[in-house]
């Protein structure tokens, strides 16, 4: 299953099924609609399949960039794409750049977010990367291990719904500043192609091998944990209480969306009640007040009645879910991983 | 005496309910005689009309475009951003040659962002009207949810089940004259013949809640006795979903307010006592990666019958 130099891997009709299944394993914030969506999608573009290469197996000077969908699955899921957007963000950024790309590799690998640059890559004819720049799921475009690798996600380019194209150019960080006013003025949703590097670089600061990674965990009867390479556990299972919003302690913070939390009444064993601390994703988890899990590493809840993760902006009181914790890759708990997806990057400054 | 009944094949299960205490069999004297009937249904196969659908939005990929079977589909320049932005000024006469050359009589409207302002919903609805005066329509904003695709879906399938239900709802008031009709909705409730008429897709899966529901009420009793006793102990209940823009604590209070005030409504609607109606949850949900001040707002209004 994975790839090696030389030896071409296809994403195809299976292959997307079931990259499309390991995809949302723990994937927040996948509005459903969103997600069938983009399926849909690259199901009507891959045709025979697209190749799937490692880093290493490319010429170190092949031109790479990263395509993500930015801003809110609930916004795609109703306002849906032309179809051009993926092509069209990348294309712009050729053009500044006065280079083609070689291949595209995903920013994260949630739910449409592995999807999207398969789209991209069907696209342009080119391959897609194995890996990806995080190994689990951030909010914030610099959020990612190409930038504690020190690649700048800009220059960046926003292809919306609308036709819109927009070319964003400042330091590294302050794209998340620029690009959150323009991803809502052209409607919530953009597709951004962004930190293009030389393969070669991009070898350096990916998470390697997530796309196959997620193509076995996405096989029928494949275990949960398949889809968490550096580990997962569950921290209880309990039934929503309460979901509170606040008007937050973040409001200078360049954060998507208003803080919120969970209150989950633990079924079993000690009855702890465990309070999620949630920024559009869960951040920190207290159980009786003492801190249990806690960003870079992933919080989630699955609901037990189906197995799906449930979002933040979709948690009612009564429904009983797993509470549980994805490792993150060893790199975000470096101190410049901590520095930069850590509790404080959130705000909270614990 | 209120009367539960399946719509089974091959012939209907009638329970008389008194006290809370089922009896059967139901003479047909005796279920003329009844203070109201309950009918429990599964509308998964029933026969289903050919449906015009209009999609307002812009222009899409092949493979997202609206699915109609048998019916026909068009695309019409309009709808709004999530974020309330008009995305194009409404084709409308676009809308108008579609309305007058499909030859359908089952419209079936979904517009870009009507979960959060449906406009341009009742505009083409209007448009409609004007060209095609037998037109029954279904709007997709009364179903509210957010997901483009699902919620054009479930409104062309209301567009479907249209006729079937107007012709099941005639039988009913047929075979019991005078006798209030309502029909089990899907989650669990009762709406109004005339409510289920609008809106058959909430009865969609009706006998499979009314026999939960019955199963659990009357453990050990035959399933289809089971489905006509669940759907006659039920109560009137509707629901409404919306995306709401609130800025601040009493902006949204007074957003609840209004979607709370149409839930009653249309539990009203759905035959509730006026004096009845209440609300029996509320949900508010900030909506992720949008700005402060977008919720998912959902709320289910129950009351009580004459």
């Amino acid at each position: 299953m994975n790839p090696r130099a030389g030896e071409a891997v296809m994403i195809d009709q299976d292959g997307l099924a079931r990259l499309s299944a390991g995809a949302r394993m723990f994937a927040t914030g996948a509005a459903e609609s969103a997600h069938t969506l983009t399926l849909d999608w690259a199901g009507s573009l891959i045709g025979p399949g697209v190749e799937l290469v490692t880093a290493g197996g490319l010429a170190p000077d092949t031109l790479c960039v990263a395509v993500s969908l930015v801003g809110s699955t609930t916004a795609l899921g109703e306002q849906l794409p032309r179809g051009d957007e993926p092509a069209r963000a990348v294309r712009a950024l050729e053009r500044r750049l006065g280079e083609r790309a070689g291949a595209v590799v995903a920013l994260n690998l949630a739910a449409e977010n592995a999807l999207v640059p398969l789209i991209a890559a069907a696209q342009l004819g080119v391959p897609l990367v194995d890996g990806d720049g995080t190994g689990r799921v951030f909010p914030l475009l610099e959020q990612t291990t190409y930038a504690l690798g020190g690649m700048s996600p800009a220059p960046l380019a926003l292809a919306g719904g609308s036709g819109e194209l927009v070319l964003l150019e400042t330091a590294g960080d302050r794209v998340e500043e620029l690009m959150r006013p323009v991803v809502l003025s052209v409607g919530g949703w953009a597709v951004a192609a962004c930190y293009p590097m030389a393969t070669g670089d991009l070898a350096r600061v990916l998470v390697p091998g997530t796309v196959s990674l997620l193509l076995r965990a996405g096989e029928p009867g494949a275990p949960r944990a398949t889809a968490a390479p550096f580990g997962v556990r569950t921290l209880c299972r309990g039934r929503i209480l309460t979901v509170e919003g606040s008007t937050g302690h973040g409001a200078d913070l360049s954060l998507p969306s208003l803080p919120s939390s969970i209150v989950v009444q633990e079924t079993e064993g000690l009855r702890r009640l465990v309070r999620l601390e949630a920024h559009n994703e869960i951040v920190l988890a207290l159980a009786d007040g003492a801190a249990v899990a806690m960003t870079p590493d992933q919080i989630c809840m699955i609901a037990t009645a189906d197995g799906m993760v449930v979002d933040v902006d979709k948690a009612v009181p009564g429904l009983e879910v797993d509470v549980m914790v994805v490792k993150a890759a060893p790199v975000w708990h470096t101190e410049r991983g901590q520095r930069l997806g850590g509790l404080h990057a959130f705000g909270i400054p614990l | 005496m209120i009367l539960g009944v399946a719509l089974v094949r091959p012939s209907p299960v009638l329970v008389a309910v008194r006290d809370g205490a089922p009896e059967w069999p139901v003479s047909r004297a005796a279920a003329r005689a009844a203070a109201r009937a309950c009918v429990a249904v599964d509308l998964g196969d029933v026969p289903t009309a050919a449906v015009a659908a209009v999609r307002v939005g812009g222009p899409c990929p092949e493979a997202l475009r609206p699915r109609v079977g048998s019916g026909v589909a068009t695309i019409v320049r309009g709808g709004h951003s999530l974020t309330g932005r008009v995305l194009a000024p409404l084709d409308t006469e676009a809308v108008r040659r579609f309305a007058a050359t499909c030859g359908l009589s089952d419209f079936a409207v979904t517009a870009t962002g009507s979960p959060m302002l449906a406009d341009h919903e009742l505009a083409v609805a209007a448009i409609i009207a004007a060209e095609v005066p037998q037109a029954r329509i279904t709007l997709s904003y009364e179903f509210g949810h957010p997901g483009l695709r699902e919620r054009e879906q479930a409104t062309i399938r209301n567009a479907a089940l249209g006729p079937e239900a107007g012709r099941i709802a005639d039988e009913a008031a047929r075979e019991l004259p005078g006798v209030p009709v309502f029909f089990a909705r899907s989650g669990g409730g009762l709406v109004s013949a005339h409510y289920f008429r609008r809106y058959p897709l909430a009865c969609d899966l009706g006998g499979t809640a009314s026999l939960a529901r019955g199963r659990v009420a009357l453990p050990g009793v035959p399933g289809e006795v089971a489905a006509a006793y669940g759907a006659a102990i039920g109560r009137p209940e509707a629901q409404v979903e919306r995306i709401v823009q609130a800025r601040g604590r009493a902006e949204l209070d007074r957003v609840l307010q209004d979607a709370r005030d149409e839930a009653l409504t249309r539990v009203v609607s759905a035959g509730a006592l006026p004096g009845s109606a209440t609300i029996a949850e509320t949900t508010v949900n900030p909506l992720s990666y949008l700005p402060d001040g977008l919720y998912r707002v959902r709320v289910t209004a129950e009351g009580t019958m004459p």
